[in-house]
């Protein structure tokens, strides 16, 4: 009983971090329609920039993504002002493309900057725990999961309470119905960057301190990511999480009650299961078909 | 070095590079026959040694110190008047850490570019293939990596591992060390995870069967794949089961990343032993620091504290030529120079059947300590027992080469060493 308790802790604590993680890549993926291949590149940049003031200036991780979302959000702006909005003129089907361009030069930049070494930051609770019996909720993971249930209510209340928050969810639903009234696609596009990036910041605090990471890293991550995202459903800031801890959870039952060895396919078969049963993911109702017009 | 890191999916390159290695194959089959005496016909000009290595791709940041050792060891041969009164040159090719590419560029270096000698490459999974290569050639394979055992159960004669010992022998050190314990000190349960590596996996498997004879109890066992990155749950199936020592086959980053899950869960094992991953210069600062390494044993190959003729110098030289600090790479690829050297030097010639003769019943002074070889390739000696303490990767066994007489006994507490 104890083992499995473990396992649903570490399901819930390590789900709650891919969720995330990928927060920013649902709000693009779910309210453009763009599959921003570059979100993993940006998460490894944001985890370098919260290891460096770590490292160089003791500015704990979770505190220093605070400053990491300025950069961020700029970078997500700049990206979707001078690359994006122009491809997705010409064809937005390109965007995949081009998003893919950017995380390659964003890997190579990034290990120009920083070197191929892995790092990590180990701040000072890393190595605490707390124990409940026989039972170890690991601090730093505690703090992760609870930064990620607090940017998850944050985003999802700026969605439902402020005017920026409606224009999005309208620009999703309907978006010619949307600039009939005014919302002007540019505009919330350039919005829906900048927010998408600046909260990758907090995906990366967490990453620099519970993993090791390299500039390639990203590879690992953007598959996860859109995993969370596609069975969570578009969109869907709550759906993400709650894919993210359903996923954590299946990898962490699996690992203890199987195999590690099958806990890596876990993502592959959740998507699989998901496509077939319920294609537009778990946790959004049925896809609008007039909302791709 | 046995690193391994993820596998990349399959790529341009990759197709081109097995493209090529049939191209070059059906030139090989022509050209075989000639092939393996032209490396002892031509008697004027350099010598050519080829060798492919891993420059671009996983493990090219690792791989570049490989390649300075074979560099410093030419350059002085090149001083001393070279080999049989001849300049040593290098042919070095780049097979990016794929196999199919380094099976097409030692095809290459023997059909087309018809070297004289030959010096190995990384990692066993590499050696393989190039290994297989020279023997179908008949070259002479002197390999500074690649200590599988699988590797020197093909029946190739032609094979030396320029290393003291291979996966089978890398647990000698620790374990007697472990035997030589009083009852009450000895370690009564262990757990043991390795990567699913052919140099890891076997060496642990060695490590589980000599500790239990010993009297140690298994309570945990785990093989993973190379792609693990998160090692929560099995630090956690191994923190539930409470053993006083841990042994992880670890290759690279899985070592440090190990670490951090049990720390994250705050479980300190008496005993802790990783192969690889704690010879790596960033493995204290991967698992927060000198204090958290203290009391964790490794094997190593080399060290640049050890005492044996010549490492000194080798040292210095390279830390010279290159600015910094030599590797353990770059000192088993010297060796593997080394050993080379002392061949054609005593030999008198380049006939690739009297080298391998000659070091099949020879012992070669190296700077790793002295290097006998079995029939097989498979050198006799055995590694360094090495332990982190007070931020430096000390020797503590065998006491011939000990830069340390105390052994830590019981690994301090995470962060508290």
């Amino acid at each position: 009983m104890t083992e499995l308790i473990q396992a649903l802790i570490f399901g819930v604590l390590t789900g709650s971090v891919y969720a995330l993680m990928a927060t920013g890549l649902t709000l693009t993926f779910g309210v453009m329609k763009i599959v921003n291949l570059a979100q993993g590149a940006f998460l490894i940049l944001a985890a370098y920039l919260c290891y460096t003031l770590w490292a160089r200036l003791g500015i704990d991780p979770l505190l220093g993504s605070l400053i990491v979302t300025v950069p961020l959000g700029a970078l997500g702006v700049l990206v979707y002002r001078l690359i994006i909005e122009r491809v997705q003129r010409v064809d937005h089907g390109l965007t995949i493309v081009v998003t893919f361009a950017i995380a390659l030069v964003a890997e190579a930049v990034i290990a120009l900057v920083w070197g191929p070494d892995p790092v990590t930051a180990t701040p000072a609770y890393f190595n605490r725990a707390f124990h409940l019996g026989s039972v170890s909720v690991p601090a730093a993971q505690l703090y992760a999961c609870l930064l990620a249930v607090a940017i998850t209510v944050l985003l999802q209340a700026g969605l439902r309470r402020t005017w920026l928050g409606h224009a999005i969810t309208a620009a999703a639903e309907n978006p010619d119905g949307a600039r009939l009234v005014g919302v002007e696609p540019k505009k919330i596009g350039t919005w829906i960057f900048a927010i998408a990036t600046a909260t990758t910041a907090f995906g990366g605090a967490a990453l620099s301190f519970l993993y090791q990471f390299t500039p390639d890293s990203q590879d690992i991550w953007i598959g996860l990511t859109l995993s969370v995202v596609i069975v969570g459903g578009l969109g869907s800031i709550t759906g993400a999480f709650a894919a993210g801890v359903l996923l954590g959870l299946a990898e962490s039952v699996t690992s203890t009650y199987v195999s590690v060895r099958w806990a890596a396919a876990v993502p592959t078969i959740l998507i699989l299961l998901v496509l077939l049963i319920r294609p537009q993911g778990l946790f959004t109702l049925a896809a609008r078909q007039d909302a791709a017009a | 070095m046995n690193r391994q890191r993820r596998p990349r999916p399959l790529r341009l390159p990759v197709l081109a590079a097995t493209a090529a290695l049939t191209v070059t194959a059906v030139a090989a089959c022509g050209s075989a026959a000639s092939s393996g005496s032209a490396a002892g016909q031509a008697s004027s000009g350099p010598i050519t040694i080829g060798m492919s290595l891993p420059m671009t791709g996983p493990v090219a940041d690792v791989s570049k110190s490989g390649y300075q050792g074979y560099e410093l060891w030419a350059a002085q041969v090149n001083a001393d008047g070279g080999l049989l009164g001849r300049k040593v040159k290098l042919d070095m090719l780049d097979d990016g850490f794929d196999p199919n590419q380094t099976a097409a560029d030692y095809t290459r270096l023997i059909s087309q570019d018809h070297v004289n000698l030959l010096l190995g490459t990384f990692s066993s999974l590499l050696n393989a293939p190039a290994s297989a290569i020279a023997a179908r050639q008949g070259m002479l394979y002197v390999e500074p990596s690649g200590g599988a055992a699988t590797l020197f159960t093909r029946g190739f004669s032609d094979l030396f591992f320029a290393q003291p010992g291979t996966t089978t022998s890398l647990p000698d050190q620790f374990v007697a060390w472990i035997a030589s314990l009083p009852a009450s000190q000895r370690p009564a349960t262990a757990a043991y995870v390795t990567q699913d590596d052919p140099s890891a996996s076997p060496a642990v498997a060695v490590f589980r069967t000599r500790l239990q004879a010993l009297g140690v109890k298994t309570v945990y066992y785990q093989v993973y794949d190379p792609s693990t990155t998160n090692f929560d749950s099995i630090a956690t199936a191994i923190a539930h089961d409470r053993p006083q020592m841990i042994i992880q086959g670890a290759v690279a980053d899985d070592g440090a990343q190990f670490v951090r899950s049990l720390q994250k869960i705050d479980y300190n094992p008496q005993i802790l032993f990783q192969t690889n991953a704690p010879t790596d210069e960033a493995y204290p600062s991967a698992i927060g620091g000198a204090a958290s390494a203290n009391g964790v044993f490794t094997a190593q190959s080399w060290s640049s504290t050890a005492t044996y003729p010549g490492n000194q110098g080798f040292v210095q030289a390279y830390t010279k030529m290159f600015g910094a600090p030599p590797t353990e790479d770059a000192a088993n690829s010297y060796t593997a120079g080394q050993v080379l050297q002392a061949a054609v030097k005593a030999v008198g010639s380049l006939d690739q059947r009297a080298l391998a003769n000659w070091l099949h019943n020879h012992t070669v002074s190296t700077i790793v300590g002295p290097l006998k070889w079995d029939k097989a390739g498979d050198p006799e000696g055995s590694l360094l027992l090495s332990q982190w303490q007070q931020g430096t990767l000390q020797i503590v066994a065998p006491a011939s080469a000990a830069t340390s007489k105390t052994i830590l006994l019981t690994k301090p507490a995470w962060g508290n060493g």
